[in-house]
């Protein structure tokens, strides 16, 4: 299948990061394993995208590429216009304390540190003091004032990655990248997380890539890509659950 | 089970390497002093059996008593008349009769510098040359003295001194410095010199004259002629024999020597094993802590193993026998390197002028024993808490998702066995060192041992808030990194204060060490002030025995710059049933110039019959002015006399008695004077009397003549040298300590993967995440200090107190000195991170994220 461009090139300003014939290769020879091969993306700022595809597809691979943790064998990876491969490992760090948002499935946050001093912690380790008021506003979306002076242990799994959502927005970052962010959660923790998150879209113009395999999940997006053997497939506009279940269901065959 | 521990040991070979290595140093220092106090042993008793070979018969006094404790520890006898020589020659079967003799002899180089270290080392001796085969050494140039000026020198010296056959030098006897010849040079079997010696020999007359008394020798050797054995020999000469005089078998002596000998150096090998047992203590917390963790990290390892069937005592001996296996390659690594230590305290003691020809180190089946089982025993002793919590763990372990490791204050039995312990170490403490209580020493080891397990067991209860204290600055100074490792060092007070505790105990003895040093050093100082009212002060620098003669105090008399000089000296006697080191000036000007601060009687009291007794000294046997007490001296045998004086300031001389010059010269035949001090004559300067006297000590190389300054420096300078010795010993118990902090940390990242990755992965740069682990290695090792500075101070306060009786007595907390500890294990504590650190910074991030 040809590769195919997932979307309209749109003006770079409005673009929150893009690849370029992104490839990733794992090891050599006979064991040589294409991650990624030749992925061409754009994120438009303010857009939920969501990444699909079965097991070993290359989705986490090219989250991971895009957010500058990990390195692209050729091609290229841009966030908030800064080229990936151009940059060291403290260039890199800095970008992503200070440009990029991060929701890990688990263990988002640092057992040591209140909710509170989690949500800043990218701000902390900038020796900066972040924009109060926004914070305010961060902590009462997510509906978890009154969890702030709480350690994660003391926190459920939903509080815990509402957090981690909060801090990945309080830092006002070009693009927030989410690897599978309520596979740790039952569904109606990982409902109200998928839809602080979809708010933080809509009402707050936050630019959002999410790698999920779950259809119910990926239905939050404003757009999926459909990723197979390391190459985009797919792509779909304002999915319903029951579409990308169908759509699924066709990597089977 | 045995096979898992094994399997699970290789995979871990690093931190194996890293935990054996804690012990293996203390082991290391064991076998160390081990291997080279053999080694001296055997060297010694080569030594002494090459000088006895061919001697069968030794005459002598009969010991007047046993050894001076702290100066010359053979038994001390006089010296036997020279006419039983033709007496002994008329007995029959002997062969040969000689006299032989050992005085204090300095012989200058061709620069005109003294040769040898006596004041550190191997002695400079004087004898007579034996022309018989009595002689151990053997002439490799030159040939026997011919006339009463020529000399034989041991080739050491001859190296050492660039002296040759034919070449005219001086040497420094009790009879004055002599003009002599160098007529031959020998050796001594395959030695330049036994032991590292400086030897000047004689004509034996002469010998006699210049360096003991006309007419006498120290004892007479025998050889017997073929066929007649040393018993038979012995028996025969005793017949002949006056009262007070012994024959001894040459096999006799040469035990003697050499358990004389070994004695001798047991101190060195006690000393040295007190600091093999702080660093194995040290490693044993090491292996404590690094046991404890890795069972709590193993929880569900374990839970496993139980819910799959392994009993208790299974998961228990697997532990255990990862101990094992810890202490035998430890012990192991230990003796291999223990070799390496003797070797370095061989070049030590060379260093001090002892030269140890050996050719071989002696390694005894026992140093393998002992180290075996120190090593394993430490490491088993240590891992028995550890193993009986891992058995403890219940199936259910297994089904946890994640370890928590306990992170309260300790529970409340805890603090009351905690503070019982303190309490019981404090008192015995007090009680041993204030008190009169016997066997003191061990009771206070005991104590020691018993505040430091205390302090320990404390740990974590004093660990929260004191992580809290020292590191409330980091945040503001070290922002988000420092503010990471002040929640650290206070996220598992436990584990914190385990690796704090072995510092500690490091730290402790270098700050009571310090304090103890300071206080004497003040207290020196004061007394030096108190008592000695003269300007100058000159040393001999003769070590143990000898020193300069007589001449030399009475030639500085005759000084226009002087008003007078008096001379002091020393020796042994048996007071009141005990040996004891015995001080002698002058009745009228050693005592105008030195004042003891007399408490009852005074100087003018002080004659040939009588004795003057430091007040403690006093107190101890029960003495006062007037009673009459019974001295042995070597020389003279039993004497009566009367107590003249009580005395308050033992300082500078150091003895518990003193006699007058006049009692002194009745009942001694040494005429050395140890010191002089100098009164400058009014109206000159001190620097101007100075270069006075050191222009008449120009011909005496090897003496120093010190100002009242110089002289409490040099005091000063002998405290400080004992304290750099102490310092390099305790050392090894705090690179110990370091390399526990060092392994904690490890371990301490190791479980925390996830949350590093994490960190990294939402911004922090590799170079804050660096400083995040040193700053917590840096507040660990903080209070270790400050625990151990506390603990230090307490140990100083209390020997200080206990020691005021015996002259210490101004408690000196030298702060700068221990500001500098402080600093130094701060920055001990950023050493001691830098290999966790640098692997925890090179962290690939998503791996670390993926880490289950």
């Amino acid at each position: 299948m040809a590769e195919r461009v997932a979307t309209a090139v749109a003006p770079a300003s409005t673009v929150a990061a893009r690849t370029l014939a992104a490839t990733k290769i794992y090891g050599k020879g006979q064991t040589e394993v294409r991650a990624l091969d030749g992925v061409s993306v754009e994120f438009p700022q303010g857009q939920f995208t969501a990444i699909m595809g079965p097991s070993g597809s290359g989705k986490s691979t090219l989250l991971n590429c895009i957010a500058g943790l990990d390195t692209l064998t050729s091609g290229q990876a841009f966030v908030a216009g800064a080229d990936l491969s151009t940059l060291n490992d403290n260039q890199l760090t800095i970008l992503r304390r200070d440009r990029v948002g991060f929701i890990f499935q688990a263990y988002n946050l640092v057992p040591t540190l209140t909710a509170r001093e989690n949500i800043t912690l990218p701000m902390t380790l900038a020796g900066r003091k972040g924009d109060k008021a926004w914070i305010d506003t961060v902590v009462e979306v997510m509906k978890i004032g009154d969890r702030l002076n709480h350690r994660p242990a003391e926190l459920s799994g939903g509080q815990q990655q509402r957090v981690a959502v909060a801090r990945a927005l309080a830092g006002r970052p070009a693009i927030i990248f989410a690897d599978e962010p309520t596979g740790n959660l039952d569904s109606r923790a990982g409902a109200e997380v998928l839809a602080f998150m979809r708010r933080a879209v809509e009402d707050m113009g936050q630019t959002i890539v999410m790698v999920t395999h779950d259809p119910t999940a990926a239905s939050y997006a404003d757009r999926i890509l459909f990723l197979a053997d390391g190459r985009v497939v797919d792509e779909m506009l304002e999915p319903t659950a029951e579409r990308v279940l169908e759509r699924m269901k066709r990597f089977g065959e | 089970m045995l096979w898992m521990t094994l399997k699970g040991l290789l995979a871990r070979k690093r931190r194996l390497f890293t935990t054996a290595l804690a012990v293996t140093l203390g082991v290391a220092f064991m076998s160390g002093t081990q291997v080279l106090t053999d080694t001296i042993g055997k060297t010694f008793d080569n030594l002494f059996s090459d000088a006895l070979a061919n001697t069968d018969v030794q005459v002598r006094q009969v010991a007047a008593f046993e050894g001076v404790p702290g100066a010359d520890t053979s038994d001390q006898r006089g010296r036997v008349d020279a006419s039983l020589i033709p007496v002994l020659e008329n007995v029959k079967g002997v062969a040969v009769a000689e006299g032989d003799l050992f005085g204090y002899a300095r012989l200058l180089g061709s620069d005109g510098k003294a040769i040898g270290r006596p004041e550190m080392g191997a002695p400079t001796v004087g004898a007579p040359w034996s022309e018989t085969a009595l002689n151990p050494f053997q002439l490799v140039a030159g040939q026997a003295p011919r006339s009463d000026n020529e000399v034989v020198i041991d080739r050491r010296s001859a190296t050492d001194g660039k002296l040759k056959v034919g070449d005219t030098t001086t040497v420094l006897v009790q009879a004055g410095p002599q003009q002599v010849k160098i007529a031959g040079i020998a050796k001594y079997g395959t030695a330049d010199s036994p032991g590292g010696a400086s030897f000047t020999m004689f004509r034996p007359a002469v010998a006699q004259r210049l360096l003991a008394t006309p007419g006498k020798f120290d004892a007479i050797s025998l050889i017997a002629e073929d066929g007649i054995s040393q018993t038979e020999l012995a028996a025969r000469v005793r017949a002949v024999l006056p009262a007070g005089t012994e024959a001894v078998t040459g096999a006799e002596v040469t035990k003697e020597s050499q358990t004389a000998m070994r004695e001798a150096f047991s101190f060195f090998n006690t000393f040295m094993l007190v600091f093999a047992i702080i660093a194995l203590l040290v490693g044993g917390f090491m292996i404590f802590n690094t046991f404890s963790i890795t069972v709590a990290q193993r929880t569900r390892e374990n839970g496993l193993l139980r819910a799959l069937g392994a009993s208790r005592r299974q998961v228990l001996s697997s532990v255990l026998a990862e101990a094992v296996v810890v202490g035998i390659v430890a012990s192991a690594l230990g003796i291999a390197a223990g070799v390496v230590v003797a070797t370095g305290l061989q070049a030590m003691l060379r260093g001090f002028g002892l030269d140890l020809q050996t050719g071989s180190v002696v390694f005894s089946a026992s140093t393998v024993y002992v180290s075996v089982l120190a090593g394993l025993g430490v490491s088993i002793l240590a891992a028995v808490s550890p193993a009986r919590k891992a058995a403890k763990i219940p199936p259910i372990a297994a089904m946890h998702a994640e370890v928590t490791g306990s992170s309260g204050y300790g529970s409340k039995e805890r603090i009351i066995v905690g503070i019982a312990l303190l309490a019981v170490g404090v008192s015995s403490m007090l009680f041993a060192l204030l008190g009169d209580v016997p066997n003191a020493l061990a009771v206070v080891g005991v104590g020691v041992l018993a505040v430091f397990f205390g302090v320990s067991t404390l740990g974590r209860t004093i660990s929260l808030p004191l992580s809290r204290v020292l590191g409330a600055p980091l945040p503001r100074v070290r922002g988000a990194a420092g503010a990471l490792a002040r929640e650290n060092a206070m996220r598992n007070p436990k584990r914190t204060a385990a690796s704090a505790s072995a510092l500690m105990i490091g730290v402790g003895l270098v700050g009571f060490i310090t304090i103890l040093a300071a206080s004497t050093k003040t207290s020196i100082n004061a007394a030096i002030d108190r008592s000695v009212t003269g300007d100058l002060v000159v040393n001999a620098g003769s070590g143990f025995f000898g020193g300069v003669d007589a001449g030399f105090a009475e030639r500085l008399d005759s000084v226009p710059e002087v008003e007078f000089a008096t001379g002091v000296r020393f020796g042994g006697a048996k007071i009141a049933d005990k040996v004891e080191r015995v001080g002698a000036v002058d009745a009228k000007s050693g005592f105008a110039i030195i004042d003891v601060q007399p408490v009852q009687g005074g100087p003018q009291d002080m004659g040939r019959d009588t004795i003057a007794v430091w007040e403690e000294k006093a107190k101890e046997v029960n003495l006062k002015v007037g009673d009459q007490v019974k001295v042995v001296f070597k020389d003279t045998g039993e004497q009566v006399l009367r107590v003249a004086m009580i005395f308050g300031e033992d300082q500078p001389l150091t003895t518990p008695y003193l006699l007058s010059m006049d009692a002194y010269e009745a009942n001694f035949l040494d005429r050395y004077d140890a010191q002089v001090y100098v009164k400058k004559a009014p109206g000159v300067t001190t620097a101007a009397a100075l270069a006075a006297v050191e222009k008449v000590a120009a011909e005496y190389p090897g003496i120093k003549v010190l100002d009242q300054e110089g002289f409490k420096a040099q005091a000063a300078q002998q405290v400080d040298t004992v304290l750099g010795l102490v310092y390099a010993l305790l050392a090894l118990a705090i690179i110990i300590a370091l390399l526990g902090i060092g392994n904690t940390l490890a371990l301490s990242i190791f479980e925390r993967t996830r949350e590093l990755g994490l960190l990294r992965a939402v911004g922090m740069t590799r170079a804050q995440l660096r400083k995040t682990i040193r700053w917590e290695s840096v507040l660990i090792a903080l209070q270790g200090t400050v625990l151990g500075l506390v603990i230090g101070v307490f140990f100083g306060w209390a020997l200080v107190t206990a020691l005021a009786d015996q002259g210490i007595d101004r408690f000196t907390i030298p702060v700068v000195s221990l500001l500098v500890v402080a600093v130094i294990a701060a920055f001990a504590g950023v050493v001691a991170a830098a290999a966790p650190s640098r692997r925890a910074s090179k962290l690939n991030i998503l791996k670390a994220i993926a880490n289950q």
